[in-house]
């Protein structure tokens, strides 16, 4: 990875960064979080970086089957080979090996470790480790998303954990890696504060030894609100993925800088086809899919998303089929559909047919300021066409289980992909987070050649079929790609947004502060 | 007070408490989801893998059998785990109840020096313009949102005048008092402005109720003043009452102050509750509201023993 080769680097100082949720526990494996805090402490054998490219971390290369790393059976069965890198060693100074990397599959795959994500341990038949360095995980079949999921999260220490509790064990809020920082201390509902780990293996171009960051103190922060004081009050120097509305009023703030990120990230309206039966009707679905101007979301939401017409969002380059059909925002031709399809307006102007009158509950997560916004002008749009919805918001549990159980008409949500994404978790009949009850052979015939599928080519073609069938039966109306927005002081440099989800800090290493406040003009200038 | 009765009433507080459990058990395990449902946003977690978890957690039996381990467990001094971080449950609320009782605890001190002189003030000059200012004051206490009150504050003690770090609980390599004070003060005041109103609109109506009784005539007639008159007579008798509520109130300082404790990053047991509840952390949420119900059960034996230390008629037992 190479790092920022600038003059002025500064190394030194501290970081105080503003989360926004209460941390579970920093196993990266049980968090049921996005591991932040972890990123800057474990490391995987590979990491995406911030075009969502997979590079060598642990590994000396990413495997490819170009590149020798990837051998296929003919019988559907994958090799994946990694070099290590040598010298490497564990913060408390022991070396790291292959023996890490296989012990993480097994404690990850051992049914007894309560596990929030066992993301790709089930489809490893075996791990050989020919020598210290090297490691062949072999694979039952072929899996595109191979490096999306257990060593690119992190590698676990085996010397420690061997033959302990993994659901209790003190790791859990100590861990122990090979990154650039080392947890110091950790306090409950309060902070977590990281040290520069001295020994570190990578050095910047200029041989200096990384990372540049004395200290990253991490603070809790549950109200977004109080976020926003706390960075305008100088006390956090970055606050990541903060809502558009707060990013909205930090804008043109003193000191302040808001970055924006491409993010895997889209938001969409799915509607469930277990409930009211006039949402399975086709033409009900393109009737609202052409009611809703995405120009007005993106403009409440501060103009930070961006509108999407697939549920590929255009920063995956590889599989985003740019011509995928849309149907654009035109009320008089949606209005026009359901005047045809027989949905009559009533004297209060709601349509209904045969005695299902077009009233429906729209449900959204609780607290997601961006989100009930977006919800609201909803509401407000199909109300245009005689579509009549009230808002069922939900909090926490209770709105994921209304997802996955599909115990709602239609549903505002956001969904996050890694850097390989799959969609049949989504949209496939048996997908687990199907929860719409939406169910299409065809579809499924053709995520499945999407996932199997190694070749670039022909990934891109299988993509453009899937996005094609999701388009023309709209289960879902895809309405805005997420946009990464975060606040930063502008003292803190080399920081650039990462769209995956393994966070913003698997790059931390080469951040770096400037030690006063720049005024913003500088800044643009170039020189501070 | 004879120690039968306090041994009395302390061995009626188990019913109660076992009562209140199986309520609470029962309303926990009536909302909606569970604790495993958190696990359904991710994809790899195979069914084998959650019904592992359901089973040691013990969710794959029946509710009622649930309650009977729980309880079993809880006799014997185990809590049990948290579902959401794994650690012992006694140990998630014994980190967060340091900081909610220190919020608590100044937050019912303040209230109390504020409210004992309002009260008395607007009692004593019923009708005055200081009374008319005073329950204007007292009233803006009670009706402004604790959250707008709360940004309020920060946004003049934090970003416009820079005095007061904005939110925390202490700051990273600094444990000194004054990085305690100077965190603790806007929660705390925040805290105490709606309860101090409360309090001294209730001392307020019932010193004035006291302040027309036959007795203390009688001492005006007998030259009494009004300082000696308030000492000696009314502000006893009118601080009764009081303590039922103050009470109550101290009872709620365990289960912590949720918005407070949010909007000032406080890592308090009003927070931990709200992310139990999202999560359906049963073993945390049942411990929590069990020490809540406690502290109830334990403040209202304080009142009644307070009673009788107050006010010399009252005499139990």
């Amino acid at each position: 990875m190479p790092a920022a080769t600038l003059p002025e680097v500064r190394p030194g100082g501290t970081l105080t960064v503003g989360l926004s949720y209460d941390l579970d526990t920093l196993n990266v494996y049980a968090t049921g979080f996005l591991g932040d805090v972890e990123a800057a402490v474990v490391e995987g054998l590979v990491a995406p970086d911030q075009q969502a490219k997979y590079r060598p971390v642990l590994a000396t290369m990413v495997p490819t089957v170009g590149n020798g790393g990837i051998a296929l059976d003919p019988d559907g069965r994958m090799h994946v080979t990694y070099h290590l890198r040598s010298g490497v060693r564990w913060q408390d100074g022991m070396p790291f090996t292959a023996a890490d990397v296989k012990y993480t599959w097994e404690a990850v795959r051992d049914p007894a470790f309560l596990a929030e994500s066992k993301d790709g341990s089930e489809d490893i038949e075996s791990i050989d480790t020919p020598d210290d360095l090297t490691v062949v995980v072999n694979y039952r079949h072929n899996n595109a998303a191979f490096a999306s999921t257990l060593f690119t999260f992190g590698i676990l220490p085996r010397h420690l954990l061997q033959g302990h509790d993994l659901n209790h064990d003190p790791y859990n809020t100590r861990p122990i890696g090979t990154g650039p920082f080392k947890v110091r201390e950790f306090r409950r509902g309060e902070y977590v504060v990281l040290d520069r780990n001295p020994d570190y293996w990578q050095h910047d171009a200029e041989g200096r030894r990384l990372p540049y960051l004395d200290r990253i103190v991490f603070r809790i922060v549950p109200d977004s609100n109080t976020l926003g004081t706390l960075i305008r009050a100088g006390e956090i120097g970055l606050a990541p993925l903060i809502p558009y509305m707060l990013a909205k009023q930090l804008q043109g703030a003193h000191g302040i800088e808001i970055v924006r990120g491409p993010s895997l990230g889209w938001e969409h309206l799915d509607f469930s086809f277990k409930g009211a039966p006039a949402l399975r009707d086709l033409v009900v679905r393109r009737a609202i899919a052409q009611a809703i101007d995405r120009r007005i979301l993106v403009r409440a939401a501060g103009g930070f998303p961006l509108p999407i017409r697939s549920v590929v969002v255009p920063t995956l380059t590889g599989l985003y089929d740019p011509t995928v059909a849309v149907l654009a925002y035109d009320p008089v031709q949606a209005n026009r559909l359901l005047d045809d399809a027989g949905y009559a307006r009533g004297s209060d102007g709601i349509r209904s047919w045969h005695g299902h009158r077009l009233s429906f509950g729209i449900t959204a997560q609780t607290g997601q300021i961006d989100d009930e916004i977006a919800e609201q002008i909803i509401i407000a749009e199909l109300r245009v066409i005689g579509i009549q919805l009230s808002a069922d918001n939900k909090t926490g549990i209770s709105f994921r289980q209304a997802r996955y159980r599909g115990t709602y008409d239609l549903l505002y949500g956001r969904w996050v992909t890694a850097a390989d994404p799959v969609y049949s978790v989504f949209y496939g009949t048996r997908g687990p987070n199907n929860g719409q009850g939406y169910a299409s052979a065809e579809l499924d015939e053709a995520m499945r050649r999407l996932e199997t599928e190694m070749h670039p080519e022909q990934r891109r073609r299988d993509a453009a079929s899937m996005q094609a069938i999701l388009a023309r039966d709209l289960p879902t109306i895809p309405l805005l790609s997420t946009v990464s927005v975060n606040a930063k002081s502008n003292r803190l440099r080399g920081y650039v947004p990462n769209p995956t989800n393994m966070t913003d800090f698997v790059g931390v290493a080469t951040w770096w502060l400037w030690p006063v406040t720049i005024p913003v003009a500088a800044l643009r200038g170039g020189a501070p | 007070m004879s120690p039968a009765y306090l041994l009395r009433q302390l061995l009626g507080v188990i019913p109660l408490l076992l009562a209140i459990s199986l309520i609470l058990f029962t309303v926990v395990h009536l909302a909606p989801g569970g604790p495993l449902d958190v696990y359904a946003d991710n994809p790899s977690v195979t069914p084998a893998a959650l019904d592992h978890i359901r089973r040691a957690y013990g969710l794959d039996q029946p509710v009622p059998l649930q309650y009977l381990m729980w309880l079993r467990s809880m006799v014997v001094g185990d809590w049990g785990f948290s579902i959401r971080t794994g650690r012992p449950v006694l140990a998630e609320i014994g980190d967060r109840l340091p900081a909610t009782l220190l919020l608590g605890g100044s937050a019912m001190l303040l209230a109390l020096l504020l409210a004992l002189p309002v009260g008395v003030l607007t009692a004593l000059h019923r009708s005055s313009r200081l009374d008319h200012v005073l329950t204007l004051l007292s009233f803006s206490g009670i009706s402004v949102p604790v959250f707008w009150l709360a940004l309020m504050m920060q946004l003049l003690f934090s970003i416009l005048l820079g005095w007061l770090p904005a939110a925390g609980y202490t700051t990273f390599g600094d444990a000194s008092l004054v990085d305690r004070m100077e965190h603790l003060a806007m929660p705390a005041i925040v805290l105490s402005l709606a309860t101090a109103a409360g309090w001294s609109r209730f001392l307020r109506s019932s010193l004035l109720d006291v302040l027309r009784q036959d007795y203390i005539r009688t001492a005006f007639a007998k030259g009494q003043t009004v300082r000696g008159m308030l000492l000696h007579h009314a502000l006893r008798n009118a601080l009764v009452p009081l303590v039922t509520v103050i009470s109550l109130d101290l009872a709620s300082i365990i289960s912590g102050a949720v918005i407070t404790e949010t909007i000032f990053a406080w890592p308090g047991i009003g927070r931990l509750f709200i992310e139990s509840m999202d999560g359906r952390d049963y073993p945390v949420l049942m411990g929590l509201m069990m020490t809540g119900s406690l502290a109830l059960v334990l403040a209202n034996l304080a009142a009644d023993i307070a009673y009788a230390v107050i006010d010399p008629r009252i005499r139990f037992g």
